[in-house]
């Protein structure tokens, strides 16, 4: 551990040279992310990854600041409503939760028309596991025994408002099945009770259970991503059995709107290198971290469709409330 | 298990610097938990950050070491002060303020170090043999379970309550209610929010806690600072050294405590909070003279700092075997792990087994470290002491505001810590123990969603919880525990006996 620290400080020390000289951020030397989350958790995971690569890119500090709460809205707000538009404050930018915020919550007022989106960085893709010694052998026998049982199949997710629970309902509509949605405290509590036998099936992502199933404690039935992952090369994805289902976890970067083009060219640009940085990827791969960059306008085009599906599934869900 | 990785670990462990980082983490940590509102786990989340450019060994070691000594700083100034330096010194309070203002403060700061030292010990050695084998246990614990957990705990409520029963019910009955505040898990509904973002994720019950245990307090000092010259902060006039025919006395009980704090911390979701609280009830249980109980007894006042010492080893059981964290701290050291880029889950034993067994061995080291360190500088606390009552006040007046900002670094958290804190007066004004309250808090939140994820789960029927042995077990022995308090038990036992005796 400490030659490899050793020789990535000294590697940073030669690409930091030249990188300096060519791209200085315009703004300021300091910039502060806010952050929904406490210290520890997995947007600060990236973050921690991340900032030194982009301190070497940008030249510039990065502050983390902490103000976690409301599922990350307290720090969106203060991003879209309290913050300068200038290109010194950006915050770490969750999807889907950013969006499924205010759609689920009427007194949260922020959207992402208030927001100046820079760069996605990770996305973890969505996956189905169940317990080792489950009798779901394939995600068809899942379905089938929620076809048999409607309703009494019982899935775990991560929370209302999360990733995994839009997911599971997107399973739903697609398939026309009813389960029995579980909400946990969070992902991890949520895998633990498909560990424990408790759950027939956890919606989970799957950098969160990946060492789990490496362990063979969880078994993983499909994955929903677009297609299948390097790290999973077995486990199928849902468009493969015909349900064009996909959905995760993401983490990016947004600055509040209205700040001026060069400070968000030159960020963007900052995210686009990072994005070819091989050490940085390598970092990212040891940590089942999976790299996801899309940039300004396309990160834009991303968001505004996620708030679509979302909003859309949400107000179903009203009317048949 | 691996022998070679157990022997490498202790290797790392003793290796000069880790030495020092582990005594350096114990000092800090007492210190911290000394300070009224500072956390263990608050601790940590801030000495995290100076832990990523250190070897993965050497900052788990020095985290872990951290974790332990604010478990027994927190005593500190529960003791001297009448104030929990962490919220799992709640229960210390009890029995720890009264012997101080006895004179006692040596022998009571003596007796909670040994605890500490012994519950530390205990669940480091628990953490060293079985956690590969109770890994398996806690899959066991789901929802059904946790609720009987929970069921369990809130009975504690009755018994904590000083006097009047009713007044401790009420209290209770408000925790509860407060934590039924912030979005519903189950519906993603805001409850009693009034629309305020900052209340969506509930009262944090760490903030209430440092409001209602500490602002009273400082008022208190502050009403009493104009008039009279006694000191509320006390001084410790006694040798530390515990005697050993108290602590050949107090064996049984440490031991017991010690058991309770490592199956406490080995559930997820429940940590030295909890752990003490239990603990302390079950010695009030076990005694043969319970009237002494919040006057001073050393049974209530070991118990407590025996369990919340020996969580540490028990939470990082499940951390360690499954990536499951037992408490919000090891929550904090299961990030530490991430962060070196060892990922979480039953491979810790294995692929990263060396790193591993340096940190459980850090834990059985830290404890021998803290009874040292503790030794020495436990004493330096009576400076503390010597400063006039004002002063201590808006001292503990700008680490409440310190300590509850710093949770979320939240202004708005600051306010409602001074609302509990007002709240905390009045009660203390009414004669009504606040600790029904913060037991309320804690458990409240676990019961109801454990309880509505066991509706879904077991689809809406009540027998879910029949059919788990365990939570079964737990359920029944809660409803023992409510029995004994009234005096329908006395009752039954009385006709039955004299049943027994006409047919005898």
């Amino acid at each position: 551990m400490k030659t490899k620290l050793l020789s990535i400080s000294v590697l940073m020390a030669v690409t930091a040279v030249p990188l300096a000289v060519h791209a200085e951020y315009s703004v300021t030397d300091e910039i502060r992310v806010l952050q929904g989350f406490q210290a520890g958790g997995g947007s600060d995971a990236l973050a921690q990854l991340a900032h030194p690569y982009l301190r070497e890119i940008l030249g510039v500090n990065f502050i983390n600041e902490y103000i976690p709460g409301a599922t990350g809205a307290i720090a969106w707000t203060r991003l879209s409503h309290q913050s300068p538009k200038d290109g010194t404050v950006i915050s770490i930018t969750n999807t889907p939760m950013l969006m499924t915020n205010y759609i689920i919550n009427d007194s949260i007022s922020y959207n992402i028309d208030q927001l100046t989106p820079i760069a996605n960085v990770v996305t973890d893709p969505g996956v189905v596991v169940v317990h080792p010694d489950s009798p779901y052998q394939t995600i068809e026998d899942l379905l089938a025994a929620a076809e048999e049982t409607p309703g009494r199949i019982t899935i775990g997710n991560s929370g209302i408002g999360g990733d995994d629970y839009f997911s599971t309902i997107m399973v739903e509509n697609a398939s026309g099945l009813s389960f029995e949605k579980v909400p946990f405290a969070g992902d991890g509590p949520s895998a633990t009770a498909a560990m424990g036998g408790q759950i027939d099936a956890s919606f989970n992502n799957v950098g969160i259970v990946y060492g789990h199933l490496q362990a063979d404690s969880l078994r993983a039935l499909a994955v929903l991503s677009a297609e299948r992952l390097p790290m999973l090369p077995d486990v199928p994805t849902l468009r493969e059995i015909g349900y064009d289902v996909v959905n995760g976890s993401s983490r990016g970067y947004s600055a509040p709107a209205g700040i001026p083009d060069q400070a968000r060219d030159e960020l963007i640009a900052a995210f686009e290198e990072l994005a070819t940085n091989e050490e940085f990827l390598q970092r990212a791969e040891e940590r089942a971290f999976y790299i996801d960059i899309v940039t300004g306008d396309d990160y834009m085009e991303m968001m505004k469709n996620m708030e679509e599906t979302f909003s859309n599934i949400w107000d179903e869900l009203d009317e048949d409330a | 298990m691996d022998s070679s990785m157990l022997m490498a670990g202790i290797a790392n462990v003793l290796s000069w610097s880790n030495l020092l980082l582990i005594i350096g983490g114990t000092l800090l940590g007492m210190f911290v938990g000394a300070m009224p509102g500072l956390s263990a786990t608050m601790a940590l989340a801030l000495l995290l950050p100076v832990t990523f450019s250190m070897e993965p060994g050497a900052g788990l070691s020095m985290l872990a070491s951290l974790y332990l000594g604010a478990s027994y700083g927190g005593s500190i100034s529960a003791i001297l002060l009448n104030t929990p330096g962490t919220p799992s010194a709640a229960a210390t309070v009890l029995d720890g303020y009264p012997l101080s203002q006895q004179g006692k403060a040596g022998k009571a700061l003596g007796v909670s170090l040994f605890a500490s030292f012994c519950g530390g010990l205990m669940s480091g050695i628990a953490l060293l043999v079985a956690a590969p084998l109770l890994g398996i246990v806690v899959l066991k614990f789901g929802p059904i379970e946790l609720f009987a957990v929970a069921v369990l705990g809130i009975t504690i409520i009755g018994s904590l309550s000083q006097g009047s029963v009713v007044s401790g019910l009420l209290s209770g009955g408000i925790g509860l209610l407060v934590s039924t505040v912030g979005m519903d898990l189950i519906t993603g509904t805001p409850r009693m929010t009034f629309g305020h973002m900052n209340l969506f994720s509930g009262i944090s019950f760490t903030v209430a806690l440092i409001g209602l245990f500490s602002i009273p307090q400082a008022l208190l000092l502050i009403e009493k600072s104009g008039q009279g010259k006694k000191k509320v902060a006390n001084k410790i006039t006694d040798r530390l050294m515990p005697l050993w025919a108290d602590i050949k006395t107090l064996m049984p009980n440490i031991g017991r405590s010690g058991l309770i704090g490592i199956i406490t911390g080995l559930i997820p979701g429940t940590g030295g909070d909890t752990a003490s609280w239990f603990a302390y009830n079950e010695a009030k249980r076990f005694a043969k003279d319970k009237s002494r109980f919040g006057k001073g007894d050393l049974a209530g006042l070991s118990a407590p700092e025996s369990a919340n010492n020996a969580v540490v080893g028990g939470a990082l059981i499940p951390t360690i075997a499954l990536g499951i964290p037992g408490s919000s701290s090891t929550a904090i050291l299961l990030g530490a792990l991430m962060v070196h880029g060892i990922l979480p889950g039953p491979n810790l034993l294995t692929e990263h087994g060396e790193v591993t067994y340096t940190l459980i061995w850090a834990v059985i080291i830290a404890n021998f470290a803290l009874l040292g360190v503790g030794l020495m500088f436990t004493r330096m606390c009576v400076a503390v002491t010597k400063v006039p009552d004002g002063f201590v006040a808006c001292a503990i007046i700008v680490l409440c505001i310190v300590g509850s900002f710093a949770i979320n670094n939240s202004f708005f958290d600051v306010g409602l810590m001074f609302a509990f804190g007002l709240f905390g007066y009045w009660m203390l004004k009414a004669g009504m123990a606040p600790a029904p309250m913060v037991v309320g808090l804690i458990l409240g939140p676990v019961m109801e969603t454990s309880y509505q994820q066991s509706m879904l789960i077991g689809g809406g029927s009540f027998m879910v919880f029949a059919k788990s042995p365990i939570a079964l077990c737990l359920l029944i022995l809660a409803l023992f525990s409510v029995l004994q308090a009234t005096p329908l038990l006395g009752i039954m036992r009385q006709r039955f006996g004299k049943r027994s005796t006409h047919s005898g």
